[in-house]
């Protein structure tokens, strides 16, 4: 029991980078309704820019951290202003392609920038772990949990209870009306990406210290993440979180129980298995027509 | 007014012809190409590379182009179909072809299993899940250690017809080009029957398919499998020309390659499939030696397509031919050729319904 206990409280660690990522994904979809398969590269620069803040220019990391995730909104932003705004009001088969171009072509000038090689970046916490019961925490994992729950209830009141959070939510509904209304398409998408992109940003730097920092670090994680977004339903933010912290949960008892190796094939049948059942995620609603 | 009516008639003769010519001449070229460069190794690697590809690609575009489904996970049906003749070939002896049509059988089975659940995702969530399966195929490979050879893979024994190994560049040039020419035929025939006009009929509407008797689910899980099987048989040409197969071979990379070269040659689109194969592997090839190149030009590519030339390089000619007949009107099969991604050139306002 305590095996069991054990595994699961260290896979909030990832179970909250899965979740941070997936919100990422979600905030996205939400408004702009385009999965950024990009997202994961996208990340990926984020947390390079933060080692160069913090390992080349020196900067402490928490300051490289910021004006990383900084730039992550940047970045979104202007993915989507020059990008995805163009193909906007297309079938769905558009978007996905092109944020699959543009993930080739954002990890090609990563690996270009940066190089291939290995990284290493700091943990923002260090320390030993602390004992609760019966069961050791790693205080980094506690911060990064903490940081998904806290980063997920913000959204949920920026979206529910703030006048901006309701223009983000009428433009996802029915931007030609919303126009109407005098919100700002434009804005509002260019934000949302922005935003999608620094918390996922914020998740590929807090998983930067485990697995050493490449262009393409976030390959497996991205799956993992999209499992989780799948799993809880696109356009969830409590589903993303959720999923993200199942997917965590579920991989590291596989890992525990069974083998590393089995992670993704045991996920990605988790996957199939919940969209055949339940197309439309755990927490999802049923899909509009509207598409 | 007859000279209007007579010239789109004329044109669209002339092309046909002009692309009866284009077929000829390609196909003689390919056949003799081996009587120059036959000694030259590397160099018939990369060709044998181009035709095993260029299936592959041709598969993926029956699915999406012709399917209108997505998938990002052909990487995982070529490693089955290579798996399934290295397992094969190393426990029996049989003759190649048999061991080639148990490549595509078993890769059309599991393209069958795949396109069950998959049949009822549209869209974004195929693409994940088509996503996890090309990651998952090569994680069961390596799980596998007793049937696959796990991480150090499975080394391809050497087929032969009377005495000559088949695993040589020039005759596996031959086979190669064989299975591509047949499969191009049968394809071709598959999309002018039934078979094929019910596909198309799944890609242009979900939704009122099924108002003329068509049954969607089957026929995307017909779609899937017929895609696998030629993916099979990519698979066993695959696994001669590497003379090893194993599990790094086939990374999500991989399925994103074929994905970009469909979309660079041309949604629905046979020459399209086969020349976007071939432009990426040449672009692969020529930028190994710089690290993350290949991987940008194909993005790059694959973004400024989409934003200027959404029907590929396929639909270049035709363009081209517009401009150059100046006041031609275009041919009525010409417009509704326009692929699926020219519609995004559509106005927000005309929000089109049930896309998938």
């Amino acid at each position: 029991m305590t095996v069991f206990l054990q595994l699961v409280v260290s896979a909030l660690g990832f179970g909250g980078i899965y979740a941070l990522a997936a919100l990422g994904l979600t905030i996205i979809f939400k408004t702009s309704n385009v999965v950024n398969f990009a997202f994961g590269a996208m990340a990926t620069v984020v947390a390079m820019v933060a080692w160069t803040a913090n390992v080349s220019l020196g900067l402490p990391i928490a300051l490289a951290w910021v004006l990383a995730i900084l730039g992550g909104g940047a970045l979104g932003a202007a993915a989507e202003s020059v990008f995805l705004r163009r193909v906007e009001g297309a079938p769905p088969i558009v978007g996905i392609v092109m944020t699959l171009g543009l993930l080739l072509l954002v990890e090609g000038l990563t690996g270009l920038a940066w190089g291939y090689g290995p990284k290493v970046i700091p943990n923002v916490f260090s320390g030993p772990s602390i004992a609760i019961g019966p069961v050791f925490v790693d205080r980094n994992d506690l911060f990064i949990t903490g940081l998904a729950l806290a980063i997920a209830i913000g959204l949920h009141f920026f979206y529910a209870r703030t006048r901006l959070g309701l223009a983000v939510r009428a433009v996802a509904e029915d931007a030609e009306v919303a126009s109407l209304m005098g919100i700002s398409r434009r804005w509002v998408l260019a934000v949302s990406w922005a935003v999608g992109v620094a918390v996922t940003g914020a998740a590929a730097t807090l998983a930067a210290p485990s697995i050493s920092l490449t262009p393409t670090m976030m390959d497996n994680i991205a799956v993992f993440a999209f499992a989780a977004a799948v799993l809880g339903g696109l356009g969830s933010l409590a589903g993303a979180v959720a999923g993200g912290f199942a997917v965590g949960i579920v991989a590291n008892l596989i890992a525990g129980y069974a083998s590393t190796n089995l992670q993704l094939t045991l996920v990605f049948a988790l996957i199939v298995v919940v969209l055949y059942l339940r197309p439309q995620g755990l927490f999802g609603r049923v899909a509009r027509v509207r598409q | 007014m007859l000279l209007r009516r007579a010239r789109p008639v004329a044109a669209a003769r002339a092309g046909a012809t002009s692309q009866k010519a284009a077929t000829l001449v390609v196909l003689a070229v390919a056949l003799v190409f081996p009587l120059f460069e036959g000694a030259n190794v590397s160099v018939m690697g990369i060709a044998i590379e181009v035709l095993t590809y260029g299936l592959v690609t041709l598969a993926l575009n029956l699915l999406m182009g012709y399917g209108g489904q997505v998938s990002i996970g052909h990487g995982g049906l070529l490693a089955v179909g290579a798996y399934t003749t290295a397992i094969v070939a190393t426990r029996f002896r049989l003759p190649f072809i048999v061991v080639l049509v148990l490549a595509g059988v078993v890769t059309a089975v599991v393209g069958l299993l795949l396109g069950l659940p998959a049949g009822r995702l549209r869209s974004h969530y195929l693409a994940v899940a088509t996503l996890g399966f090309g990651v998952a195929v090569p994680q069961i490979a390596l799980n596998l250690g007793s049937l696959t050879g796990g991480f150090t893979g499975l080394i391809v024994p050497t087929p032969y017809i009377g005495t000559i190994a088949l695993n040589e560049p020039v005759p596996l040039y031959y086979v190669a080009l064989g299975i591509l020419a047949l499969s191009v035929v049968a394809i071709r025939s598959i999309l002018a029957s039934p078979t094929g006009r019910r596909f198309m009929a799944v890609r242009d509407s979900e939704d009122t398919a099924p108002a003329m008797g068509i049954n969607v689910g089957r026929t995307k899980v017909v779609i899937f499998t017929v895609s696998s099987f030629f993916c099979g048989l990519a698979g066993y040409v695959f696994a001669l020309n590497n003379g090893i197969v194993e599990p790094d071979s086939f990374t999500f990379s991989l399925s994103l390659f074929f994905f970009a070269a469909v979309i660079v040659g041309g949604l629905a689109s046979i020459w399209g499939s086969l020349i976007g194969a071939a432009l990426l592997v040449v672009v692969q090839q020529e930028s190994v030696s710089l690290g993350g190149f290949s991987e940008a030009i194909l993005g790059a590519a694959v973004v400024v397509m989409l934003l200027l030339a959404p029907g590929g390089l396929a639909a270049l000619p035709r363009r081209l031919r517009g401009l150059v007949a100046g006041a031609w009107r275009p041919h009525p099969e010409a417009v509704s050729a326009a692929g699926p991604l020219d519609q995004h050139r559509a106005p927000p306002s005309a929000g089109s319904p049930g896309e998938g």
